[in-house]
């Protein structure tokens, strides 16, 4: 039993950081990004492929899907945010999500296609004892985890993060104030990026096989209801909002143990429908989510 | 290829209908509407259970259905997006993208994932200048055209579809005038519901009914909107047509299961150098 | 004040959530040395949600009489864990993972799907536990398993072998092919085109496509467009039901050749397509020899009439009974003692035996078995995969699938 609450730790782990990644592109940066399962699978399958075709180890495996998912991220900003309003950005999202996935699931020469990618190595896993390689990971994720907040954290707080706030709110305001637009966003995109980039990684290390159907829009529900859980903009309620999604889902499976009366198909419907109505009431009732975002405190005296 | 052209004009009229809806509700509403399919799928959903379970002949069903789900339609905007009209489209559009999945599992739910159809018989082909035609694509074909002709109508003459114009261009102008908004946006509502049903009808008449089918055509009709200019009726026809026309020709010089890149790169080309597609207005926010 | 308030609603959903984690441990029914735990993962919902059901009732059946029998080791029973894998890859890794780790299974059975056994493979072999599958993928089976895999399924390879004979048996000189974008498709796919090559046909052309796409007009155009003698399709209900409905629509008139679970899928396609958009086409579907004395115990086992043909729940019939013969010969629920003995179980020399409870009691006598299931005489080789499979031919007439032959590759 503790066994299988370490694993879902480390699922909770990757997942809190895609949302972390999302929170960051459009909490912080306001820029929506429905193309979520797409890089998601870009950054697995550009790890796990690294790994095994071109022979690198998991550090660089990681760090080379991190800069790909970062530079794909980067070139769609710029492309798009260059001329149009952020409503175009979305759809193009979208549909790059969908493209990527359609490479992954089609360009079986590089991804073997629908069979998918199995034997992908684990980081350290050749050093550490299998009987405690689940710790292992566990303490590798929950560090990783943390490092993400961190980093995030301190552009949030930094000079940076501020103007990312300033033009979130107006950019017309924060054009004639001087700061550049255009490339403070292609920045925010592709840092973002790096970070989903991080969360395929794991994801491709935790479950050792990647196939185009583990990448499905589901992902982007999931993502979005943690993120607006948590309260867009606060880091730390991403992660708590990622952890409850998360313990749901998985918590859910549990259910039909307790009530055998339940139709399997319609248990996986059901879930799906919480989750979206869950996240247009939270949108309606809640959008500062449960936990409020950093904010410069100033005193007035 | 005369074959290949013919039939990516069918795709192209199936499209017109969503095309159409989803920009009506830009013009009207401001923002994308990434629930258009799953729209579409449960009104396919709901006449089919008027159409196979009860047993009603299929005009009947989908003229009943399709009103049904333009009044569902009113009522899920009161519910989800009226509190949120004053929070800007992306708020909005994150809105529209949970109740896409919320409608499609409801069908699912109530349907199951097996593929269905709805009860009318399919029949061979004939032949018209060299060309294979069936008699569903003529009544696919003959149904769309209609509604477009009821569209131009409705927008141009009557005095709903002036309203719906001008708070599209203008709303502040348009309330001055005395053009109350959420009238116009049950209305915008109710035919964006007739449309989508119809549309969806017309979908499931050409392949089948499943869960997914109308989230399936989401990337092409936003294509089509995007390329016939957000907010222009004529926009939506035209582009409709032209993305499922390349579509299908596409399919004589690269293999056919990329298809769907057409309507992705179609959208990239047009945001790059003509951002207001066709026939739209250059969108000024504020 | 809000602050707080909003922190205690989400400990709340935290708590909510956490809640049914406790279930498990309510579940006391095996402390150590009770019952003999089995996880079985079957598609109940996705693609292939519509063959869950009927194996997770034959693996029922199946416990149900070993433990009547007495049960195993020492007369302690056998209890299943079933679960819904959702056709999907990364679900029935969890799953894989909580069977081992919470409910301390050493058997995983069922895995219906090629995506669920690929991902469980690697989980299986980590943790020393046995992974049966019922999938075709040969990828399963491929390289160093150290024991833990085992197919009870016919090879996605041997599929193309048979259906392309059967397409040259019927004299079918040109033929185009088109699969679905999936994972036991492709090897069928190339394997069909090979062979019809190799006896001197033609293959007109050959593409895939995606699942879910929102027309399959230009598929079926170019491929039936050059109209050959027939076509063999492969890939899933919701496409197939779409594709031809094209080609009759296209008035093409090349002969379809599928598999039964596109074609047939319990009579789902053609309720979907009509009698005459059916009429004529062939399926193709690995079965049991249904004149096998073990396959006809079976289907007195899950009270049907003696012609209803079962596909798949024999093979879960089967994974069960291994599991508690090897268990039994071992005697040790431990995998990696027992998996050494599935083959011994299973391809003999011994008595001829297709009862699971009589070839208990010869085990426990100390005696040599050589059991045959009643999906597949159950002879392995050392790799896991399983021999003497044969493949059944159907053709759609007046709506209904009427068998023609039973082959083996």
């Amino acid at each position: 039993m503790i066994s299988f609450l370490i694993l879902i730790s480390i699922v909770v782990c990757f997942s809190a950081i895609l949302a972390l990644a999302l929170n960051f592109q459009w909490g912080l940066g306001g820029m929506v990004n429905f193309g979520l399962a797409g890089l998601y699978a870009l950054g697995a399958y550009s790890c796990a492929l690294l790994m095994l075709r071109a022979g690198a180890n998991t550090f660089f495996a990681t760090v080379g899907a991190m800069i790909i998912v970062a530079a794909v991220c980067g070139i769609v900003a710029f492309v798009t945010l260059r001329v149009t309003e952020e409503d175009y950005f979305a759809i193009v999202t979208l549909g790059v999500g969908e493209m990527l996935r359609l490479v992954a699931l089609n360009e079986d020469w590089l991804t073997k296609g629908a069979l998918g990618l199995t034997g992908i190595p684990r980081p350290l896993g050749d050093v550490v004892p299998p009987q405690y390689y689940q710790y292992f990971l566990l303490a590798l994720s929950v560090a990783l985890l943390l490092g993400t907040l961190w980093f995030l954290n301190a552009l949030a707080r930094s000079p940076f993060g501020r103007v990312m706030r300033a033009v979130r709110e107006d950019d017309v305001v924060a054009a004639t104030l001087g700061k550049h637009v255009l490339w403070a966003r292609v920045r925010i995109f592709a840092i973002g990026g790096a970070f989903i980039g991080l969360a395929g990684s794991l994801h491709a290390f935790y479950y050792q096989y990647i196939d185009p159907t583990q990448f499905s829009n589901i992902v982007i529900a999931y993502a979005f209801m943690a993120v607006i859980a948590g309260g867009r903009g606060a880091h730390r309620g991403t992660i708590l909002g990622a952890a409850v999604v998360m313990l749901l889902l998985e918590g859910s499976r549990f259910v039909k143990d307790l009530i055998p009366g339940i139709d399997s198909d319609q248990l996986a419907a059901i879930r799906i429908i919480i989750i979206g109505v869950g996240l247009i009431m939270l949108l309606i009732y809640k959008p500062q989510g449960f936990l409020r975002e950093y904010r410069l405190q100033v005193d007035l005296k | 290829m005369l074959q290949t052209a013919f039939n990516g004009f069918v795709t192209g009229i199936i499209v017109t209908l969503p095309a159409l809806a989803i920009t009506l509700l830009f013009g009207v509403l401001k923002f994308p509407n990434f629930a258009v399919g799953a729209m579409m799928t449960l009104a396919a959903y709901m006449v089919f259970t008027l159409n196979v379970q009860l047993g009603w002949p299929l005009i009947a069903a989908t003229a009943v259905g399709a009103v049904a789900f333009g009044g569902l339609l009113i009522a899920v905007d009161y519910l989800t997006f009226k509190p949120l009209r004053e929070r800007g489209s992306i708020t909005l559009m994150v809105a529209s993208l949970g109740l896409g999945f919320v409608l499609e599992n409801i069908a699912r739910l109530a349907y199951g994932n097996t593929a269905r159809s709805f009860a009318i018989e399919l029949a061979r082909p004939f032949r018209f200048l060299d060309i294979r035609m069936n008699r569903e694509q003529m009544i696919i074909i003959g149904v769309s055209t209609l509604a477009m002709l009821a569209m131009y109508v409705l927008l141009t003459r009557m005095p709903i579809g002036r309203a719906m114009r001008a708070v599209s261009d203008n709303p502040a102008l348009a309330l001055v005038r005395g053009i109350e908004s959420p009238r116009i946006i049950r209305w915008t509502w109710f035919i964006a519901g007739l449309l989508l049903a119809v549309g969806g009808v017309l979908i499931g008449m050409d392949r089948a009914l499943e869960p997914p089918m109308g989230s399936s055509y989401l990337i092409a009709v936003f294509a089509a909107a995007i390329l016939g200019g957000l907010g222009s009726p004529l926009g939506a026809f035209v582009g409709a047509l032209i993305i499922g026309m390349v579509s299908e020709l596409s399919t004589l010089v690269m293999p056919p299961n990329y298809r769907i890149g057409i309507p992705l790169c179609a959208i990239a080309l047009i945001l790059v150098f003509r951002p207001q597609g066709l026939f739209g207005q250059p969108y000024i926010r504020k | 004040m809000k602050k707080f308030t909003r922190r205690k609603v989400l400990k709340t959903l935290g708590a909510a959530a956490v809640t049914p984690l406790a279930a498990p441990f309510l579940n006391l029914a095996h402390a150590q040395g009770a019952t003999i735990p089995i996880g079985v993962a079957l598609p109940m919902t996705g693609n292939a949600g519509a063959y869950g059901p009927d194996m997770a009732e034959a693996a029922k059946r199946t416990v149900a009489k070993i433990n009547g029998g007495g049960g195993i080791l020492g007369g302690r029973k056998l209890e299943l864990f079933i679960e819904d894998s959702e056709s999907s890859a990364s679900v029935a890794a969890n799953l894989s993972q909580k069977f081992i780790n919470v409910h301390k299974c050493q058997s995983l059975v069922g895995y219906w799907g090629t995506p669920e056994g690929m991902s469980s493979r690697p989980i299986a072999i980590q943790n020393k536990a046995v992974l049966m599958v019922s999938s075709a993928a040969n990828a399963i089976t491929e390289g160093d398993t150290q024991g833990y895999v085992w197919r009870f399924q016919m090879k996605a390879t041997d599929w193309g072998i048979v259906i392309g004979r059967a397409v040259q048996g019927l004299g079918y000189k040109t033929i185009g092919v088109m699969g679905l974008q999936n994972a036991f498709v492709l090897p069928i796919m190339k394997n069909v085109e090979e062979s019809v090559k190799k006896a001197g046909r033609t293959v007109t052309d050959s593409l895939i496509y995606n699942p879910e796409q929102p027309s399959y007009r230009a598929e079926v155009e170019r491929i039936f467009g050059k109209k050959p003698d027939a076509v063999c399709c492969f890939g899933l209900l919701p496409d197939f039901v779409s594709i031809m409905k094209e080609v009759y629509r296209g008035g093409f008139d090349s002969k379809v050749v599928a598999l039964s679970i596109m074609a047939d899928a319990e009579g789902k396609f053609v309720e979907a397509v009509g009698a005459q958009v059916a009429e004529g086409i062939r399926h193709f579907q690995p079965m049991p020899d249904t004149s096998a004395a073990a396959y006809k115990k079976f289907t007195r086992l899950m009270g049907a009439p003696e012609d209803k043909l079962f596909l798949f729940p024999p093979n879960t019939h089967d994974q069960i009974a291994v599991t508690a013969m090897a268990m039994e010969k071992a005697r040790s629920p431990i995998a990696a003692d027992w998996s050494k003995q599935i083959i011994p179980v299973c391809n003999g020399p011994g008595e001829n035996i297709d009862d699971v409870v009589d070839a208990l009691k010869l085990i426990r006598a100390g005696k040599a078995i050589n059991f045959s299931g009643a999906g597949s005489t159950c002879d392995f080789t050392p790799n896991g995969d399983q021999l003497g499979r044969g493949m059944g031919q159907w053709i759609i007439k007046g709506g209904k699938s009427v068998f023609v032959e039973y082959a083996k590759p």
